[in-house]
């Protein structure tokens, strides 16, 4: 037995490393923290659970809804701010019930998008829009008139009374009916809060009345045909998943990467074949189109060839040769000699060369034949 | 450092995590657990001066015959250490399984072995050992290559020793009778028996039989105690190539078959080989283990391209000693190579010594001069023939010269030249 687990320690160890692991995670996990951007309760840089605290330290009753359900057990009256973050995850279904559940309380929308201002029936798209550097409220409002907002990029409206205006024109914060259109989402996390006056707007924008509902719309409340973002439909796990994923890839090529020693190499030897000076000087005489010497070289070749076998020995005189040839195979003497001959005429053609070429070997089968 | 399959792994687990916490901060924090894990598991790794090597020595072995190197490997730390090796050698050493996996107890040892099949001649090199040591969790490892050295020296294959018996067997029939042309001369009385029929009736030697009752023959042996004197040209025309087969190996293999005959004919055997220097000299002053001396000092010979100097081989060959030898020329039959170097010193060695001159033939050339298909091939015949008929030039010019020409193809040159030197034994002409 205690062999067995010896052999299994490691596996043992790193099983025990996990659920560790994910036992830390999800402990850690516990006390209501999410993810969501913007969430009361998010203490990342993200969130905005900075705002959230500090509007209740400043006496303002904060209660957080999550889905409509919570939103329609709310206490909303006049003297109520609702503050819509998550946007994103409105439909036309919750907006309708939004409006009907606020009634005439005030209500902030942070960073509406075009789906949501349509719905709204607010009018006017909003476009993604910078900032310039100090820009003041510079509007009517004296609430916001003198303060700065600091943000890298923002929604604005298109107003003409609208607070905070991009170099477009367009404004960041836009009030119509009842209805604040804030596009600084940015300005209220926990990271970005403290630039400029953006602590100032926020508190401004926030605790103007006794309670605020801080309404986070969940995308379970959606009905089929509600248009939502994209964003808001995907599980939230995913993006992190892909990113592990993406890591436990890298670490894949680090293992398969890493080789077991250098490659050996061989001192390579000369290699060089034996055949291939001839093959030049083939090559040579194809460039040249050196018929007349080919033409020699093959007639020389077979001259000497049937002189070897004819035992006629190697000093013979050439007609001499052509006659015991012609002799021998029974064959015309001047058909002979113009294959055989030194002096025969030069092929005119390579097909000509060809068939010369073919009939000298045949003529050294027929020799060697008979 | 290296880290092992279990790393991507154990990342992929935290998945879990991740959906139990779908967050940036999950992955970044179980990023953080699975590096700190790693970092951990290789500084606790043995380190690889743990290990001891020490390879015992290869020795030799013919080429494409198989071997094994050993490594010893002990554990010199105190505690159990696992390993990965890889026992790396050149390419053409052939070392297949060269990984090994061991696990020693403090002070144990083990024998790695991996078997060599030399696919090149000469001294093969091995190039290091790899040593992977994982650590206890088995998610990184320390890597280091360490230099154990060690080669093995692979010799000319000897592929011609198949013809040996059949060869000998003729030398044993010379043994018996030698029918020797030019009587009196370099012929040794061997004893007299009794006449069987068959026998040359000129052998009968007339005075034993007249002191006896039957006729009585003489029979004589070859001689014995002549030299033969092998050059080896190692030379640029040695590096071509015939099937893929440098020509100096085929040469080797007919250097290798006639020696083994002259030492087994109680003749001498000497080798000299070299290109623009002498490169090796061999002295066998009669010994029986020519073959395997022989084998040993071409092992680590390689063409080189330079032009052969043969003036300095022909010096070397004088240097051998001033009695008569055959003098066996192992050199391409290769006309401007022949007329420019070894014909100005030809004239000197033949005057002292019988010179024969083997060459391995390009069966390419045939094939070559025979293919008349299409023009290409019809210009590429002209070209063989034109250089075949150079061959036999210089063969006829060596001929006049008083040098014998073998010229045949890799396969047939070793028997074809033993063939020869039987010959020249048995007419008594060495």
């Amino acid at each position: 037995m205690t062999g067995r687990l010896r052999g299994h320690r490691t596996t043992l160890l790193i099983t025990l490393g996990l659920l560790a692991a994910v036992a830390v995670v999800v402990w850690s996990g516990q006390g209501g923290r999410t993810a969501e951007d913007l969430d009361p309760a998010n203490p990342g840089p993200a969130g905005a659970r900075a705002l959230a605290r500090v509007l209740d330290d400043h006496g303002v009753d904060v209660s957080v809804a999550r889905g409509a359900d919570e939103l329609d057990a709310a206490d909303i009256d006049t003297a109520t701010t609702v503050v819509v973050t998550s946007t994103d995850s409105l439909g036309r279904s919750t907006v309708e019930r939004l409006l009907s559940t606020v009634g005439d309380a005030r209500l902030v929308l942070v960073a509406p998008g075009p789906g949501v201002t349509d719905a709204m029936g607010l009018g006017g798209q909003p476009s993604s829009s910078t900032l310039g550097q100090g820009t003041r409220g510079a509007c009517a409002d004296p609430a916001y008139d003198a303060l700065v907002l600091e943000v890298d990029a923002t929604l604005a409206y298109p107003a003409a009374d609208g607070c905070f205006r991009t170099d477009d024109g367009d404004a960041v914060l836009v009030e119509r009916d009842g209805v604040v259109s804030f596009g600084a989402g940015d300005a209220l996390t926990n990271d970005q809060i403290l630039r400029g006056d953006n602590a100032a707007v926020a508190l401004r924008l926030l605790g103007q009345d006794e309670r605020l509902v801080w309404y986070v719309p969940s995308v379970a409340d959606l009905v089929g045909d509600d248009g939502v973002s994209l964003a808001s439909l995907l599980p939230d796990w995913l993006a992190p998943g892909l990113w592990l994923v993406g890591l436990s890839a890298v670490a894949l090529v680090l293992w398969r990467v890493r080789r077991l020693g250098p490659l050996s190499t061989e001192p390579l030897p000369v290699v060089v074949k034996a055949i291939e000076t001839t093959l030049s000087r083939g090559r040579l005489y194809r460039r040249a189109g050196d018929r007349a010497h080919a033409a020699g070289a093959l007639r020389r070749a077979a001259r000497t060839r049937a002189a070897e076998r004819l035992r006629l020995g190697t000093v013979t005189d050439d007609q001499v040769l052509v006659r015991d040839v012609a002799q021998h195979l029974g064959r015309p003497i001047e058909e002979v000699a113009a294959l055989l001959a030194p002096d025969a005429p030069t092929p005119a053609s390579d097909a000509a060369l060809i068939t010369l070429a073919d009939q000298l070997a045949e003529l050294d089968r027929e020799v060697r034949r008979t | 450092m290296a880290i092992s399959g279990r790393v991507p792994l154990l990342l992929l687990a935290g998945l879990v995590a991740v959906l139990l916490r779908p967050s940036a901060s999950t992955v970044l924090l179980w990023l953080l657990v699975v590096t700190t894990l790693t970092l951990l598991d290789w500084l606790v790794a043995p380190r690889p001066a743990a290990l001891s090597l020490e390879r015992r020595p290869v020795g030799a072995t013919r080429l494409g015959y198989p071997t094994e190197t050993l490594i010893v490997v002990r554990n010199t730390s105190r505690r159990r250490v696992r390993a990965l090796l890889r026992d790396a050698w050149q390419p053409s050493a052939g070392a297949s399984d060269n990984r090994h996996r061991v696990s020693l107890a403090p002070g144990d040892r083990a024998v790695l072995r991996t078997p060599l099949l030399p696919r090149r001649r000469g001294d093969l090199r091995a190039t290091g050992v790899t040593v992977r040591l994982p650590g206890p969790l088995r998610l990184a490892a320390r890597q280091r290559t360490l230099v154990v050295p060690g080669s093995v020296r692979s010799l000319p294959p000897f592929e011609s020793r198949k013809h040996l018996p059949s060869r000998l067997a003729r030398l044993r029939e010379l043994d018996g009778r030698s029918a020797v042309r030019v009587r009196g001369q370099g012929t040794e009385f061997d004893s007299l028996r009794e006449y069987v029929r068959g026998d040359d009736v000129r052998s009968i030697d007339w005075r034993a039989s007249a002191r006896n009752r039957n006729v009585v023959v003489r029979t004589w042996q070859p001689e014995r105690d002549r030299r033969v004197v092998l050059v080896l040209d190692t030379s640029r025309t040695s590096a071509g190539r015939v099937d893929d087969v440098p020509r100096l190996d085929s040469a080797m293999d007919a250097a290798l078959l006639l020696a083994a005959l002259v030492a087994r004919a109680g003749d001498r055997v000497d080798v000299v080989a070299g290109d623009r220097r002498v490169r090796a000299r061999v002295r066998s002053a009669g010994a029986r283990d020519i073959v395997a001396r022989l084998q040993d000092t071409m092992a680590d010979l390689e063409p080189v391209i330079a032009e052969a100097d043969w003036d300095s081989l022909a010096g070397a060959v004088q240097a051998m000693g001033r009695q008569r030898a055959l003098v066996v020329l192992l050199t391409p039959l290769e006309p401007s190579a022949i007329e420019e170097g070894l014909l100005t010193v030809l004239p000197a060695l033949t005057r002292h010594h019988r010179v024969v001159l083997a060459s391995v033939k390009d069966p390419a050339l045939d094939r070559l001069a025979a293919a008349r298909g299409s023009i290409d091939e019809v210009y590429d015949a002209a070209a063989a023939e034109q250089v075949l008929a150079r061959r036999r030039r210089t063969a006829e010019l060596l001929a006049a010269l008083g040098v014998d020409v073998v010229d045949a193809d890799a396969e047939q040159l070793p028997p074809a030249l033993a063939d020869h030197y039987l010959h020249l034994k048995a007419q008594g002409l060495l």
